[in-house]
């Protein structure tokens, strides 16, 4: 578990008195799946903070005289995982990597997230015509394939970093919209939402103050998957040459562009980037899948 | 079941009409003058001029929709700009590189992910119910431009077992009247050709199958586990059934429902996952295509791109909705 979900873990738990948190950490806890995820992730994290201090080399470090053989040197002890074609240190731009994967999963999730959220709970809060206008425009978003719809949106935004995590956020939008007001219906109709609405409390503070925490449980387990997904897509957008620009940021998805070029010579350049990318994944995917069993155990092994 | 075909297709009107209007702001949201964007950046004044008054960009905004709706219904989705060629006619050439990669992978994905979903729930708990697990976990984590890298290293460059880029060998003489490559081996009688083709297919279809290998094996297995504690499979059991048959009759039909619905959605990801594979192997495809028009600043190829294979992937969609009421009884009759 990443250190922004047990943060968020916590605060839920102090809001929550049912001890609900509580019991998912302790299932959590004793998921191997999620431990391993969460060793996977917390290392990522480890790596990303303390780059600087673990990285034998700096990133854009060239040493060309490692090149006179050809491109390009292999795994050794002193680069044990070789040297790239402009005579840098391959594991310090690797490490550094993870400083961009991280940021991005987290900035494209939050932007999804959080737009996502609102349309989803105006939605599912004020029925009627606006429910219909938010969720057919939502539709309308999910009939273009979502990669598709990123590629168009950083189209409109130009290549870069920024407009390609904010865009794959926005692919983002209609499934959180979609799941959100979903699980707010589902609330609606419970009996402790008609108990309140008997007593009298006002339909804002019920929705704002009963049905939307409780309704953050689903939303929650889709944004760690979606953490997975959105880093492959980011590292999928910059592997087609729209990430960051400068050829110089250790990006890993613009690190397999270029290793692509290599691959019959330097196969381990396009290697370490890769499972980079798919053992931090796989970790957010772990992760995911132990979250959603324990917070629903019926579906334990079965999902 | 008529009426429910006919209440699909009417839901599809809004939805394509949106996608219209999303594509038609997005034009107008690029950088530059609408016509600068859509003639590219090398015009001269009087092609804007001539370009502003054929479709009507110097009146009203609304006035200027409906022209742009009323050319795209009938088939005309403007001139790219780096070929200077209809958008339909790239269009034609290359979606058929793309379909064929797409249902390649398909098949690849549910040859190997429904029995592998099937008998991971029959073996549950087991190791293979773990492994098979653990793999779609790989599969789903697997960035699909990271998988074709590594596979294009062990079967091209290493063991030299397969091709590395393209759809067929340019040494071989072969005729194309469907643009289909396999296919087009086959009703030809050149098999050659065929063989090549599929040669040249099946590293891409594997690597863009996976993730929805993977997703399918997890919705079987996960399918398969809740039906095989129906009342009726126990009936069966009870009345002394063959195992093999209650699997075949009982289990494995009513576990395939859920899977059929997440096939359309599945569809998506190939569309969009073929930008990366067709980069990758060099396909001259639809996503390659959008690739490159993105780089050449191409909108009129990105606007009619995008809404030609969103439109693709509402109608599979919808396809599959209408087939999945054929199979499941209880829709039809509701």
């Amino acid at each position: 578990m990443s250190l922004a979900e047990v943060h968020e873990v916590e605060v839920l738990d102090e809001r929550l008195p049912s001890g609900l948190w509580r019991e998912v950490w302790r299932r959590l806890r004793r998921n191997p799946g999620a431990i391993i995820g969460a060793t996977f992730v917390a290392g990522f994290v480890i790596v990303a903070i303390f780059a600087p201090l673990l990285a034998p080399y700096s990133p854009n470090e060239q040493n060309l005289s490692l090149l006179v053989n050809g491109c390009c040197p292999g795994p050794s002890w002193s680069h044990p995982m070789g040297v790239d074609e402009l005579g840098r240190d391959e594991l310090s731009r690797v490490m550094y990597g993870a400083r961009y994967s991280l940021v991005i999963g987290v900035v494209a999730v939050t932007v999804g997230l959080s737009l996502g959220m609102l349309i989803g709970a105006i939605a599912g809060g004020f029925a009627g015509l606006t429910d219909s206008v938010a969720m057919r425009g939502m539709d309308i978003m999910l009939a273009i394939p979502g990669f598709l719809l990123a590629l168009g949106i950083v189209s409109l935004m130009g290549p870069g970093l920024f407009p390609v995590m904010i865009a794959v956020g926005i692919a983002n939008v209609p499934i959180f919209a979609r799941l959100f007001r979903g699980t707010i219906l589902g609330q609606r109709d419970s009996d402790y939402a008609l108990a309140a609405r008997s007593v009298g409390v006002r339909r804002r503070k019920i929705l704002t103050g009963h049905i939307i925490p409780n309704s953050i449980s689903p939303v929650i387990v889709a944004g760690t998957l979606a953490m997975a997904t959105a880093i492959i897509d980011v590292a999928g957008l910059g592997f087609l040459g729209l990430g960051p620009q400068d050829p110089a940021t250790p990006e890993w998805g613009t690190m397999l562009t270029n290793a692509n070029l290599y691959v019959s010579t330097a196969p381990f350049l396009a290697l370490f980037p890769g499972l980079a990318i798919v053992i931090i994944v796989l970790g957010f995917n772990l992760i995911g899948d132990g979250l959603r069993e324990a917070l629903d155990p019926k579906l334990r092994g079965r999902v | 079941m008529a009426r429910f075909v006919v209440r699909r297709l009417l839901l599809l009107v809004p939805i394509l009409l949106g996608l219209s209007i999303l594509l038609f702001v997005w034009v107008r949201a690029l950088p530059g003058s609408t016509a600068q964007a859509l003639l590219g950046e090398r015009t001269t004044p009087g092609a804007v001029d001539r370009f502003n008054r054929q479709y009507g960009l110097d009146r009203p905004i609304t006035t200027q929709y409906w022209a742009y709706l009323k050319t795209t219904v009938r088939g005309d989705l403007g001139t790219s700009v780096a070929s200077r060629r209809p958008v339909t006619t790239e269009i034609r050439e290359r979606f058929p590189a793309t379909v064929e990669l797409a249902v390649a992978a398909m098949i690849f994905a549910l040859v190997i992910g429904l029995p592998l979903g099937f008998f991971a729930a029959k073996r549950y708990g087991e190791f293979f119910d773990h492994s098979s697990l653990f793999l779609s976990l790989i599969g789903v984590s697997i960035p699909v431009f990271f998988l074709p890298i590594i596979l294009k290293y062990i079967f091209s460059v290493r063991l030299g077992w397969l091709p590395s880029i393209g759809r067929q060998d340019v040494l071989i003489d072969a005729e194309h009247p469907t643009g289909f490559y396999v296919l087009d081996g086959i009703i030809t009688g050149n098999w050659n050709a065929a063989w090549d083709a599929s040669k040249h297919l099946l590293l891409p279809a594997i690597a863009l199958g996976s993730i929805p290998l993977a997703i399918i094996a997890r919705v079987t297995r996960a399918s398969t586990l809740d039906v095989q504690n129906e009342d009726y499979v126990r009936t069966a059991k009870a009345k002394g059934l063959a195992p093999s048959a209650i699997d075949r009759r009982h289990v494995l039909r009513n576990a395939l429902l859920p899977v059929t619905t997440i096939i359309g959605l599945q569809v998506g990801i190939l569309l969009g996952g073929a930008v990366l594979t067709e980069t990758v192997f060099a396909i001259p495809g639809m996503g390659s295509w959008l690739k490159e028009a993105i780089f050449n600043q191409d909108y009129p190829a990105l606007q009619g791109g995008i809404l030609f294979l969103a439109f693709v992937f509402v109608l599979v969609n919808l396809l599959v909705d209408i087939s999945y009421g054929l199979i499941n009884p209880q829709i039809r009759v509701s």
